[in-house]
């Protein structure tokens, strides 16, 4: 690949952004190959030196923050003539709700899935305070002199102190799950808002 | 190694990069390379970091017919760079009572 075909590649990837940001990410790009090229290295080398640009695209997109690249997918391409601000203004007591009802539904999602983990923890906590108690009880009736009652309480706490490990390896595995997978759906959602044009 | 710790490191070198003089991104990558690898992707974020924050300069200069941008370190940058080399004396003192007391043993 040569460098104008690398860098052609690059825009084409970023339909989205604010042209201005991806004139200065090219032209930083561009400045790097020129550079590798007058150290003596071949122009296909260089531009393969600069990174994948699949890669880089990812990268741009990860850093790049997500309110801009709403504001930018949402900004119109020409002015709005008055008759279409005028249905959007009346058009109001029907699209407001309909927002609102967009941003609920994403918010009790995110409700849905942080109170599986809260729950998650619950009954390792429960489970945790469930063999304690258990061990308590066990050594009050041992020192009463019920030793039967006693082994068997410490039998119950055992296994549930047993059993809270366990689940304490399994919250903490959800927990991060979640989190990593939270992450991807950000980069996802970003990702809708980069038009991807039709390669060539 | 910790995102929030490498991020500061990286900001480090690329400052310790212009310390003598203001450079250009490809000439940072080269100085860097037996310190660190750096990818373009990184370094461009880096310098946008340390534009904004104001711990270095850039100027668009033409070389050899095309432009070039040169980073140049202010004064909060070269500040920065001595908080680095105090605060890592303490580091360093941290890691010697660390990893000393493996050797004591």
């Amino acid at each position: 690949m040569n460098k104008t075909e690398f860098l052609e590649k690059i825009r084409s990837g970023l339909g989205g952004i604010p042209q201005k940001d991806i004139d200065e990410r090219l032209a930083f790009y561009s400045e790097m190959i020129d550079d590798r090229i007058e150290d003596g290295i071949a122009e296909e080398e260089a531009v393969a030196q600069t990174g994948s640009a699949d890669e880089i695209i990812a990268q741009i997109v990860s850093d790049y923050p997500l309110n801009k690249l709403v504001k930018e997918k949402i900004r119109p391409e020409r002015r709005l003539r008055a008759w279409e601000i005028a249905l959007i203004v009346l058009g109001f007591p029907l699209w407001l709700p309909l927002l609102i009802t967009g941003f609920a539904v994403v918010f009790s999602v995110y409700v849905c899935i942080l109170a599986v983990i809260v729950s998650l923890w619950a009954v390792f906590v429960s489970l945790a305070a469930g063999s304690l108690a258990a061990f308590a009880a066990a050594v009050i009736f041992f020192i009463r002199g019920f030793t039967l009652q006693a082994l068997a309480l410490l039998g119950a706490g055992l296994f549930l102190a047993g059993f809270s490990v366990l689940f304490f390896i399994i919250c903490r595995a959800a927990t991060k799950g979640i989190f990593r997978l939270s992450g991807r759906a950000v980069f996802a959602l970003k990702s809708r808002f980069i038009r991807k044009e039709a390669s060539k | 190694m910790d995102i929030q710790l490498k991020r500061g490191l990286l900001d480090v070198c690329v400052l310790a990069a212009i310390r003598n003089g203001e450079s250009y991104g490809y000439k940072i990558i080269k100085d860097l390379k037996p310190c660190i690898e750096l990818s373009e992707s990184t370094l461009y974020t880096i310098l946008k970091r340390l534009e904004s924050s104001g711990a270095l300069t850039v100027r668009t200069a033409e070389h050899e017919g095309r432009l070039r941008k040169y980073y140049r370190i202010t004064e909060s940058g070269i500040n920065r760079l001595d908080e680095f080399r105090n605060e890592w004396k303490e580091i360093i003192s941290i890691y010697n009572f660390v990893c000393g007391e493996d050797e004591n043993e």
